[in-house]
């Protein structure tokens, strides 16, 4: 929309500029009036002390325009500028500070935390081989006794047995005795045969 | 048309003559202050717009004159007065494409006339000796006879010339111009001039530059360590 009322406008000027130009071609040829004098030479009066003092307090008026409108706000304007960006920079400086601080901090506790977990994976395996050193030395004390019990019971077993064994051959000695004899034998026979038979007995069995 | 026509005074205030030409400095000023004053009037830390253009245009001015006098106090010091010679010898110079200029009533270009220039160069010529003497107190004085007496009166009119040469370098240019594109327009009114008043435009802009670049090098001249 803009850009086309700036388009009609040009077009405007444009068009306006052609007809006067045209107009003053036919006015300046046509009729043979010269509308338009012929320029004359005139030089300027030199020295014209009227115009050389306006002209000089004109250039102070336009100095001192300046100095309030142009000057003294952009002066102002850059220094504040110049406040501002050297401000940032500072700000800049002092955050990259802070992030590199805290970028050491984070490493500093990276470590300690990686350092720890090896403290704890370090515990954790001490425990675990005492744990284990325990339950074994725990596990040949125990296989220990029992096979010292074991070894226990069968003997008293065995003596045990020894003695029943020898009780019932002797016994089987006196039956046997009996009957082969066939006869009362005295009570000294007796005990010397049975004595004389444990012990060839008890020799042939162990 | 009669060149000079309007260098007569346009009306009296009081007893003082008012000249079309010292009319037409009073617009260009009131211009450039309106301008300034809507330029700067709501300062924006992030420079946008008329603010933004202005203000470029005010620092590459001193950041040309810092560039140019080495001394960077004394740029800062003479740059406005430099960028007031500039900006007001371009829109006079300007002031004369305006179609009626030298024809309106009080519409005639202030550069076109000698008075003008000549004030310009008197100030440029009053700051070159303030620069130097405030720069080097006593000591400027010596360089007028430097290297030796003798060379006092050539010292002398090569001071004389620096303002002289300003005046009538400027009066001539833009003078002439106007003379030329008068003419033009007299003998073939359609088109034909147009081609002069855009190299008036270029004109206009190189003369107000060279008008202020030579103030600024009597000045860094002046303010120099060949003192």
């Amino acid at each position: 929309m803009k850009r086309n009322k700036r388009f009609g406008l040009s077009v405007l000027f444009l068009t306006m500029v052609m007809i006067l130009g045209f107009a003053t071609f036919c006015m300046a040829s046509g009729t043979g009036t010269m509308p338009i004098e012929q320029p004359a030479g005139n030089t300027p009066e030199f020295g014209n002390l009227y115009v050389i003092g306006w002209s000089a307090v004109n250039f102070f008026i336009l100095l001192a325009l300046l100095y309030k409108f142009a000057y003294n706000p952009i002066n102002a304007m850059l220094e504040q500028r110049t406040a501002t960006i050297e401000g940032s920079l500072k700000h800049a400086e002092e955050v990259k500070v802070e992030v590199e601080q805290m970028r050491k901090e984070t490493q500093a506790n990276l470590a300690d935390s990686r350092k720890e977990a090896q403290d704890i994976v370090g515990r954790a395996t001490k425990a675990a081989e005492d744990a284990k050193t325990e339950i074994i030395a725990k596990a040949e004390e125990n296989a220990k006794n029992m096979k010292n019990k074991a070894t226990a019971e069968i003997q008293a077993a065995t003596e045990q047995a020894k003695i029943e064994l020898k009780d019932t051959a002797a016994t089987l000695a006196i039956m046997a005795a009996e009957k082969v004899l066939n006869r009362a034998i005295t009570e000294d026979d007796h005990k010397k045969m049975v004595k004389e038979f444990v012990n060839e007995a008890g020799d042939l069995l162990c | 048309m009669i060149f000079g026509m309007w260098d007569s005074p346009f009306f009296d205030l009081g007893p003082i003559p008012v000249d079309h030409l010292v009319f037409t400095e009073w617009v260009i000023i009131a211009l450039i202050g309106i301008i300034a004053f809507t330029a700067t009037r709501n300062m924006q830390l992030v420079p946008r717009g008329l603010q933004n253009a202005f203000e470029a245009i005010i620092l590459w001015t001193y950041d040309f004159f810092t560039q140019l006098m080495d001394k960077e106090h004394v740029a800062k010091k003479w740059a406005p007065i430099l960028t007031a010679f500039f900006l007001f010898i371009l829109l006079s110079n300007y002031s004369g494409l305006i179609p009626g200029a030298a024809h309106v009533q009080g519409f005639q270009p202030p550069t076109s006339n000698w008075n003008v220039t000549m004030t310009l160069a008197l100030i440029t010529f009053c700051s070159v000796h303030v620069a130097g003497f405030s720069e080097h107190k006593g000591r400027y004085f010596k360089h007028f006879v430097s290297p030796g007496w003798a060379m006092l009166p050539l010292n002398l009119i090569e001071e004389i010339a620096h303002p002289l040469s300003l005046t009538v370098r400027l009066f001539g240019n833009i003078f002439g111009e106007e003379m030329v594109i008068a003419f033009l327009l007299f003998m073939a009114p359609f088109v034909i001039p147009s081609a002069i008043m855009g190299l008036s435009l270029l004109l206009g802009a190189i003369q107000a530059i060279v008008f202020t670049i030579l103030s600024a090098s009597y000045i860094a001249a002046a303010t120099g360590e060949g003192h």
